[in-house]
């Protein structure tokens, strides 16, 4: 989605009363209640792992290594160090949601603040942030984010302050354009020939006209970071063994897809019915906040 | 046309400066001290001075970075730690592969990509358009390095069709183009294609509803105009965006090889990035990101050219 | 430039009326050229003279017009008023205080406050009615309270009922109803001018005239004074006692409005006039007064720059730019070589009749 729909959406979509609407025909679109459904599953599980995996996530024994799917204990079968698959794919949604969803939450406030500060200000502000920003976006994403895990080396928060830094240029490029629109109707100016402050006229004005439609953009990146963010994990970077994680536990399998392939490349379905419920969700966020429709 | 070009050259130029600036600081933003990259735990601390010195770690790092920049323009890109080669040499070699896997993959993406937007925009909410438009959303919310496992578990585990990994007798060395080389690039190929598939068919399918919808055709299509016309207008009309997206997609395939060709072990670019990480071959890391990024950068540049030539509309600054 | 500056001030001190010490609004040399970014290094590729050097006073209590083709330079003028866009040069005294010397933007904007042209764009969209209006003195150190107090108190003023009104969002009112909330809004900063720019041209014709009717009334009741910018030129004459018509950037023509409006001086302003719909059928207008668009401001045509539309120009209208000159006889100023004696236009008097 280019930039200029998201300055329709902010300069006409925002009327009070405008999420509301949003909310109820998000409620109305089947396959994105379907999506959240599954991402609330996800969640859930992540946060009862305890009480709902039937094992010890850490404890394997070698003698019971890569049972196949629909071995009697292990429905799901062991992994190459005799772990129950089951236990630990539901306790792996910890940390791949927390890799995943964490990075674009923080960008969204960094990449927003600088974006509408950028936006707002103009001039040689706008100037030096957005090229500083630019920089950053003339790397492809995937290897901006190995190249700074990789350089920082592997570890939860290395990996997290990697993606971050990935994902705010975008965000804030997008927070910059739409307040740059919103700059430029004459509320703000009104506004501003009140004598209010910058900050003032920012907060009261700027802020619930732009802060919208950054977030649906924002949403649309968490599928992307979750197959990031198990990426490095499965490279060796981010999450470090033994700890559950999906891309780390793909990692470990890929040597077993010759001997117990399905239980191999569970990890990977995981990832990916939790990204594509993330795309639909946000799909249908947007197209229920486009007014057209 | 000449004065836009020359003006996003040197819009590029700043750009290219910070990106190798990151690129440069990547050594030092490493733990502990950028020595270690280069030396052996064990080294006496006599020896550690003498490198410290013959690095140049022991100047300011904005000296550093101008020897550092002086020595990357006449191709010198230091020395691996793990093979004790030049990092250019190896890069040489690693790029031309995943050159060649990347460009046959964004090919693929592109045809596959084009034929189900163009569906699914031409027969917008018909029941081909929810289909195209689902597996579109497959294609970019699919993990491709597990998309590359499960291929190779059917094609190469169980089919036994197809070579899981590799590129062919002799590596890459000997590449040619015969079935026992090229059936090695099919799987990690087509692996890969999947992201600008999902990618350009949601591109063209936004495009043809959007020209399509536009007034003058609904006329064209109301007087009878025969449906060979209106193709031919959309297909004039969405290609100069297609192709600005392949281009980028074929950027972003290219520093973001590494995933598929860790699950393929593709001698590429990605997978000597993968053997730097494991072994923190920092010079070797910051070299190959380095190439890639500016890779990056002048492709970027080149479409936006090439794209204002096919298009005079598109004036981007 | 002394010479034609100190017939103004004559001029204007002479018919100002009340007031006696002097003009409320002085402008004196108003410039703001927009550089045009672009060329090959980013550096600048030419200015867009949007307000080129313009004075002009305005006395308390009355109503100054501002008419001209779109571009020519009346919204900018505006925006130059309450320092929305800061001038090149030029200086802005209010009240004998100038800015930027004596005066700071924060008084200058409590006391010369704007309505937009758009309605709808000039209200957040997310802010109900009398929050909107209750901001401006809130953030001028009202309290809460004292400021939806008077917020209601204004609606009443403009003639909506607080009771239905106040919890009201932009969407949900007309557009007339919006302008008489961007009105209350301009007069919660109980402010000496009002700058209307545009602000009934967007309105329907029978809402245009209730919106009128109530700034007369205001201004009437609240001793304001106006600055009424247009393209209008039928509503402008029906609210202005002086009006004032820009070209390009520059003064054309100033003066009492009906003096003006009877016999125009400049050329520019015949034509602008000759162009007015006329409800008499025997004066209607039977060929185009003036031809074509104006000239691109980026580089303004050299000398006089109406020449290249103006039909009696003459050789020294291209050479020479002429300066604003009282015309005592008719009471207004022009800046037009027909009118400057011994300026070499073959169509002005020689300066030796002229002579005192």
């Amino acid at each position: 989605m280019s930039s200029a729909s998201f300055e329709t959406i902010a300069t006409a979509g925002t009327l009070p009363g405008y999420w509301s609407g949003v909310l109820r025909r998000l409620g109305r679109d089947p396959v994105a209640m379907f999506a959240l459904l599954v991402i609330l599953a996800m969640v859930l599980m992540a946060v009862f792992a305890p009480l709902i995996a039937p094992a010890d996530p850490y404890r394997g024994q070698m003698l019971r290594r890569l049972r196949p799917i629909g071995t009697p204990g292990f429905p799901l079968g062991t992994d190459e160090l005799g772990r129950d698959m089951l236990t630990r794919l539901i306790y792996g949604a910890r940390l791949s949601l927390l890799m995943g969803v964490t990075p674009v939450f923080i960008a969204f406030f960094v990449g927003s603040a600088i974006g509408i500060t950028a936006g707002y200000l103009g001039g040689k502000v706008n100037t030096v942030l957005m090229r500083t920003v630019d920089v950053f976006f003339a790397f492809p994403s995937v290897l901006l984010a190995i190249a700074l895990s990789g350089a920082l080396g592997a570890g939860i928060f290395n990996g997290l302050l990697s993606l971050t830094i990935v994902f705010i240029p975008p965000i804030a490029r997008i927070a910059e354009s739409v307040t740059t629109a919103v700059r430029k109707i004459e509320y703000v100016e009104a506004a501003r020939a009140s004598g209010a402050s910058a900050l003032t006229i920012v907060r009261v004005h700027v802020l619930g006209n732009v802060i919208g439609p950054i977030f649906v953009y924002a949403t649309g990146l968490i599928s992307v970071s979750l197959i990031l963010a198990s990426g490095l994990s499965f490279l060796g970077l981010g999450v470090k063994p033994p700890e559950p994680e999906w891309g780390l536990m793909l990692n470990t399998l890929r040597n077993a897809i010759y001997v117990q392939p399905w239980v191999a490349a569970l990890p990977g379905a995981m990832i990916f019915i939790t990204s594509i419920s993330f795309n639909l969700l946000s799909d249908g966020l947007r197209s229920a906040m486009d007014l057209k429709s | 046309m000449l004065v836009y070009v020359l003006k996003r050259l040197i819009y590029t130029l700043p750009v290219a400066f910070g990106v190798s600036v990151v690129c440069f600081l990547l050594v030092h933003i490493a733990p502990g001290d950028p020595l270690t990259s280069v030396l052996p735990p064990d080294a006496s601390a006599q020896l550690q001075a003498e490198m410290r010195k013959i690095y140049g770690f022991d100047r300011p790092l904005i000296v550093q970075y101008g020897l550092w920049v002086l020595k990357t323009l006449q191709g010198d890109l230091g020395v691996s730690i793990a093979t004790g080669r030049p990092v250019a040499g190896e890069l040489r070699l690693a790029l031309g592969n995943t050159l060649m896997l990347a460009v046959l993959a964004t090919l693929i993406g592109f045809v596959l990509g084009c034929l189900f937007g163009f569906v699914a925009g031409y027969f917008r909410d018909s029941w081909l358009d929810k289909l195209a438009s689902f597996v579109s959303i497959i294609g970019v919310s699919v993990p491709h390095y597990w998309l590359g496992m499960v291929l190779v578990i059917i094609f190469s585990v169980q089919l036994n069709w197809l070579p899981a990994t590799g590129a062919g007798p002799g590596g890459s060395a000997d590449w040619a183009w015969d079935w026992v080389h090229v059936r090695h690039l099919i799987l990690p190929a087509v692996t890969m294609s999947v992201i600008p598939m999902g990618i350009v068919a949601r591109t063209v399918r936004a495009l043809v509803a959007d020209i399509l919808s536009q007034e003058f055709i609904t006329g064209q299509r109301a007087k009878g105009l025969l449906d060979v016309g209106v193709f031919r207008h959309v297909v004039k009309n969405a290609a100069p965006t297609a192709l600005a997206v392949m281009g980028l997609q074929l950027g972003y395939l290219l520093g973001g090889s590494i995933l598929i060709e860790t699950v393929f072990s593709w001698p590429g670019t990605g997978f000597l990035l993968g053997q730097a990480i494991f072994q923190r071959d920092l010079p070797l890391l910051q070299g190959t990101i380095l190439v890639l990024a500016m890779f990056f950068v002048a492709l970027n540049l080149l479409v936006d050219v090439v794209q204002t030539m096919l298009d005079p509309r598109v004036q981007r600054t | 430039m002394s010479a034609p500056t100190s017939a103004r001030t004559a001029l204007s001190t002479a018919e100002a009326g009340p007031s006696t010490a002097g003009p409320l609004l002085s402008i004196n040399g108003l410039t703001k050229h927009f550089p045009l970014k672009g060329g090959l290094f980013g550096q600048s590729r030419g200015v867009v003279r949007a307000v080129d050097g313009i004075s002009f006073d305005v006395a308390e209590g009355e109503t100054l017009g501002i008419v001209g083709e779109s571009g020519c330079g009346k919204s900018t003028t505006a925006r130059l008023l309450v320092d929305l866009i800061s001038p090149d040069s030029g200086s802005v005294i209010l009240g004998g205080r100038t800015l930027g010397v004596d005066l700071t933007v924060r008084d200058l904007r409590r006391q010369v406050q704007m309505v937009f042209q758009d309605s709808y764009a000039s209200l957040n969209p997310r802010l109900t009615m009398q929050d909107a209006i209750a901001f401006g003195p809130m953030v001028n150190g009202m309290a809460r309270d004292k400021a939806v107090a008077l917020a209601r108190d204004l609606l009443a003023r403009v003639g909506l009922d607080p009771g239905r009104f106040a919890g009201r969002y932009p969407h949900e009112l007309s557009g007339g109803q919006r302008q008489r909330v961007n009105i209350a809004r301009a007069l919660a900063f109980s402010p000496k001018i009002v700058v209307l720019d545009e602000a009934v041209s967007a309105l329907d014709k029978s809402v245009e005239a209730q919106v009128l009717n109530l700034l007369a009334d205001l201004k009437a009741e609240l001793g304001l004074t106006y600055i009424f910018i247009s393209h209008d030129l039928n509503v402008v004459r029906y609210m202005s006692d002086r009006v004032m018509v820009m070209y390009l950037g520059q003064v054309a023509e100033i003066g009492p409005v009906d003096a003006l409006y009877a016999t125009p001086a400049h050329p520019y302003s015949q034509a602008l006039l000759a162009a007015m719909p006329s409800m008499d059928p025997d004066r209607r207008t039977m060929e185009a007064p003036l031809a074509g668009d104006p000239p691109n401001p980026i580089n303004p045509p050299p000398g006089c720059r109406f020449h290249t539309r103006c039909r009696q120009a003459d050789g020294v209208c291209s050479v020479t730019v002429p300066v604003l000159h009282a015309l005592p006889q008719k009471g207004h100023l022009a800046s037009c070589h027909l009118h400057i004696p011994g300026s070499g236009h073959t169509g002005a008097t020689p300066r030796t009749e002229m002579a005192p």
